[in-house]
């Protein structure tokens, strides 16, 4: 079994978790973060993107 | 330049044309999980024109979370532009032999692209919305614009309705 070195876990109606050793990559190619947990926004409407802000919890975000 | 890279390859039905340009692809295998009659990795070519209707060729590649599969209608195309393949001088590429090094990677690799998807590469393991494990793999694409229909996977969505992240 090889090992795996993080977590995705979509969290549900919610944001992606990220935990484990990992590294962020912004679009732009910076690096944004490598510690956890960080949390992404999946729901498209994030004020803060790519990290969550909440705004899943307002704009009836499913999924 | 991707559009100069020899390992792109374009084939056609003499209706439209699908471009597959190797250096875009993320090995999100939306295509050849929604069609594997005309997307199949373990066939050369690996793209099977004749093995669906045009429309569902169409639905497929607006799927693909990147640009490595595109199309056009070839009356939109000059006649030099409309070729197939045709002779395979050079090894043909498909999403399957592009994997490779991800699982070697000591550190996953998270990148936020620019309008699109989150793609992941390394060893990792994705739990669902369900608290279920999915499965573990070393290259993932997941939905970031809110849109898709294969949560929380990204499946294309984001350029149909032009999502933005600076929105």
């Amino acid at each position: 079994m090889e090992k795996q070195n993080a977590t995705l876990k979509a969290l549900s109606n919610g944001p992606l978790e990220i935990t484990g050793k990992f590294t962020i990559t912004d679009s732009s190619g910076k690096e944004i973060a490598g510690k956890g947990p960080v949390y992404l926004c999946r729901c498209g409407g994030s004020k803060n993107k790519p990290f969550c802000d909440g705004t899943h919890n307002v704009n009836g975000f499913s999924g | 330049m991707s559009s100069d890279d020899p390992r792109n390859r374009q084939y056609t039905n003499g209706e439209i044309t699908v471009f597959w340009k190797p250096s875009k692809c993320i090995h999100a295998t939306t295509c050849f999980r929604e069609l594997i009659e005309v997307f199949n990795p373990g066939r050369r070519p690996w793209v099977n024109m004749n093995g669906a209707p045009t429309r569902r060729i169409i639905e497929v590649v607006n799927k693909c979370p990147t640009q490595a599969l595109e199309w056009k209608y070839n009356r939109d195309l000059s006649e030099s532009e409309i070729r197939d393949i045709g002779e395979l001088n050079t090894v043909e590429v498909t999403p399957e032999t592009l994997t490779g090094t991800e699982k070697d990677l000591k550190t996953v690799k998270v990148e936020i692209l620019k309008d699109g998807p989150i793609i992941v590469k390394g060893n990792f393991k994705v739990i669902g919305p369900q608290g279920n494990e999915i499965k573990s793999m070393h290259m993932t694409s997941f939905c970031r614009c809110g849109g898709s229909k294969s949560m929380p996977f990204c499946d294309g969505t984001h350029r149909k309705i032009k999502f933005s992240e600076n929105d």
